[in-house]
């Protein structure tokens, strides 16, 4: 039974924790007010080798276990979660770039991404496809080597920052999952442009927006796998990426806590700190055991993951209870500072709104709930 | 160019300090770090070696398990290291333990050496001067910048009005201050890397040192007591529209900042 990370997990854990204290959590809150993304930072991502976790080595990755992804998103998001979210899809994209891409895709697209030069997103919503991805409409036409793209995205994250976005399109009018294919669209690619960036409760220092495609021509090398792959593309990062939002939800949840704990050992009411009050101590026990467990199942999910076992009821359980978790716990962090956690004078109100979409995207938590049920169900009905 | 870092590890500065009976610092393996004065000095090794090639060895005197706190050097990017770990050295005060790295030193070779200005568990900062002495050879102090070509090193050193420029033929040892540089963080290949590096371990005996002539025994210094420093701060806190502005007045004019 494993209840420990390894040494070299631990250095890399204190060498993420130094450099997202040093160089992350100073400028936040700024950022946040600003909704500035911090492009700036991207270059020291990647020579730390966190713009390649998912990369192998060959093409200039790190290469590193899902586990050891989870320690490190949940350091970025101590100290701010809307890096360690564009950083998430970011390696999310290269990692299926390393998965599904071939020879030349990978030389033409990996050691950039992986120096922390050329940044990913993610396009799979549409405006009537969120939770029901099969169902998207945009549409790539094959026209000899070429496709030619119609259609709009919406969500997504790093919308005009980044450099490639692997865009889900429908090659194929009739079939419903199996005509979606998985195309890397070139941020100057004549026919591409952004649309609206959304204006949002939190989450501000990563922008989320509207793709359009206007008979946008790509040549057919920038097809990911084979025509029809798109679904099993995009599923093949799901539970990878709900076990990352696990690990950035207890980031968020943690750093919470840390405040309101000082905060409570501060704070002065009627002749005592309030942490002497044990309406406080039971709020803060509480907001502890639900990060230790969150982080126990991610920390279990990530490890089915690298073992290669079955993993999907696991990255889902993790998702939802952590990303519940920090929802109740930033809450309660607000609440155990009073007026002073409300005001944008103290981190706990924006943490509140960061973790509030970690219940939302990557799969809704009812979508996780599914899952879940599914798995039981269906193993119920196994059993008999 | 052979350039030796020379590393101590040290309990991290905001752990909390126990001492013993013998009024020696507890030591605790989980809250061991690189004494932070030492990645200064190997960044500057690391930043020679950039210029000039060559190889860059770590070198600590402490207990068997200071390979961690030398592999994290390793992770910054140095080639190997190498450790002097003995029993009979517990308790060697800073000549003690300036005679161990000189004879460690004159094993392992060297162009340049390498120390932080000082440890940031006893801040004696004596060890550098210790080690030339002992090896006799010059120190180049509490440099701010560093050039070296293979024949001389050169250093700037702060002084009241501007700095000193400082030289002298290599091999020479050199001791650097926290503006020589801006230390890099060590990246997840470097970690990794770390782990395929070699660590040699050296004893008194591999070194052909006395054990009588180093370890609590034979050094000369002896911690007495030990105390906690308790700072208080003094606020004093002038409230309302009734004369408040004047009191602060007076009291920064009284302090002599006005
Ligand atoms: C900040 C942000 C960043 C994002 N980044 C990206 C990105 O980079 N790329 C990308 O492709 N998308 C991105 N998204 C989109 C995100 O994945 C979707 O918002 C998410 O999948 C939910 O889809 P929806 O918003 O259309 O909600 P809907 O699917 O309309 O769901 C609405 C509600 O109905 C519930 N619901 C839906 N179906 C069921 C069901 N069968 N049973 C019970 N309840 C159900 C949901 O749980 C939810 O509560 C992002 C979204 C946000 C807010």
């Amino acid at each position: 039974m494993f209840l420990r990370l390894d040494d070299e997990q631990q250095e890399i854990r204190d060498l993420v924790r130094k450099f997202a204290q040093q160089e992350i959590a100073p400028h936040a809150e700024q950022w946040d007010e600003e909704s500035h993304f911090p492009r700036e930072l991207f270059p020291a991502i990647g020579e730390l080798g966190l713009a390649g976790t998912l990369v192998p080595e060959d093409y200039g990755g790190a290469a590193l276990s899902r586990l050891t992804g989870t320690v490190i998103y949940e350091q970025i998001a101590q100290a701010d979660m809307s890096t360690a979210i564009w950083l998430a899809v970011h390696n999310m994209v290269a990692g299926l770039i390393a998965k599904f891409g071939n020879d030349e895709q990978r030389k033409r697209w990996l050691p950039q991404m992986a120096a922390g030069e050329t940044l990913g997103a993610f396009a799979l919503s549409e405006a009537h496809a969120g939770s029901d991805a099969a169902s998207i409409r945009c549409l790539a036409r094959r026209d000899g080597d070429d496709y030619i793209l119609n259609g709009t995205k919406f969500w997504v994250t790093s919308a005009g920052q980044a450099d490639v976005y692997a865009v889900m399109v429908r090659t194929d009018h009739e079939g419903g999952a199996r005509g979606i294919s998985t195309l890397v669209v070139e941020k100057d690619t004549p026919g591409f442009s952004i649309g609206k960036l959304e204006r949002k409760m939190g989450l501000h220092a990563s922008p989320t927006g509207e793709l359009i495609f206007e008979d946008c021509r790509l040549p057919a090398t920038n097809l990911l796998g084979n025509e029809g792959d798109g679904l099993k593309i995009s599923l093949s990062s799901l539970d990878g990426g709900r076990i990352n939002i696990g690990a950035i939800a207890t980031g968020v949840a943690q750093a919470a806590l840390d405040v309101s704990t000082r905060y409570a050992q501060d704070r002065v009411a009627f002749g005592k700190p309030i942490g002497a009050f044990e309406g406080i101590q039971f709020m803060l026990a509480d907001m502890a055991m639900k990060i230790e467990a969150s982080r126990l199942l991610v920390y279990q999910a990530a490890f089915k993951m690298d073992e290669g076992e079955p993993a999907t009821p696991y990255a889902a359980m993790a998702k939802c209870f952590a990303t519940d978790s920090a929802m109740a716990v930033t809450t309660d962090a607000v609440q155990i500072l009073g007026g002073a956690g409300y005001v944008r004078d103290w981190p706990v109100e924006r943490y509140m709104r960061d973790a509030k979409v970690a219940q939302i995207f990557e799969g809704a938590n009812q979508i996780q709930r599914i899952v879940v049920a599914r798995s039981l169900i269906g193993s119920i009905a196994k059993v008999r | 160019m052979k350039i030796v870092m020379c590393v101590k590890e040290t309990p991290s500065t905001t752990a909390e300090k126990r001492f013993g009976a013998d009024m020696r610092l507890e030591r605790r393996k989980e809250d061991a770090i690189i004494n932070p004065f030492d990645e200064y000095s190997i960044e500057e090794g690391l930043r020679q070696q950039e210029k000039h090639g060559g190889e860059t060895i770590v070198l600590s005197m402490g207990p068997a398990t200071a390979t961690d706190t030398i592999r994290k050097a390793l992770a910054m990017g140095a080639d190997r290291g190498v450790l002097v770990s003995d029993p009979a050295l517990a308790g060697s005060d800073a000549v003690a333990t300036a005679r161990v790295l000189a004879a460690a030193l004159q094993k392992i070779g060297f162009d340049l050496v390498l120390f932080g200005s000082a440890a940031a568990d006893a801040y004696g900062g004596i060890v550098p001067s210790a080690v030339a002495e002992f090896l006799g050879l010059p120190l180049l102090s509490f440099a701010t910048k560093l050039d070296e070509d293979g024949t001389t090193a050169k250093i700037e050193r702060q002084a009241e009005v501007g700095y000193n420029t400082v030289e002298t033929q290599t091999p020479a040892l050199v001791s650097v201050m926290k503006s020589i540089n801006e230390p890099r963080y060590p990246s997840m290949k470097g970690i990794m890397q770390s782990k395929k590096k070699t660590i040699d371990t050296m004893s008194l005996a591999d070194l052909g040192i006395e054990s009588g002539t180093v370890g609590a025994g034979a050094s000369g210094e002896k911690a007495l007591s030990a105390e906690k420093i308790t700072t208080q701060r003094k606020g004093e806190i002038y409230m309302g529209n009734d004369g408040a502005a004047e009191r602060v007045v007076a009291f920064l004019v009284e302090q002599k900042v006005l």
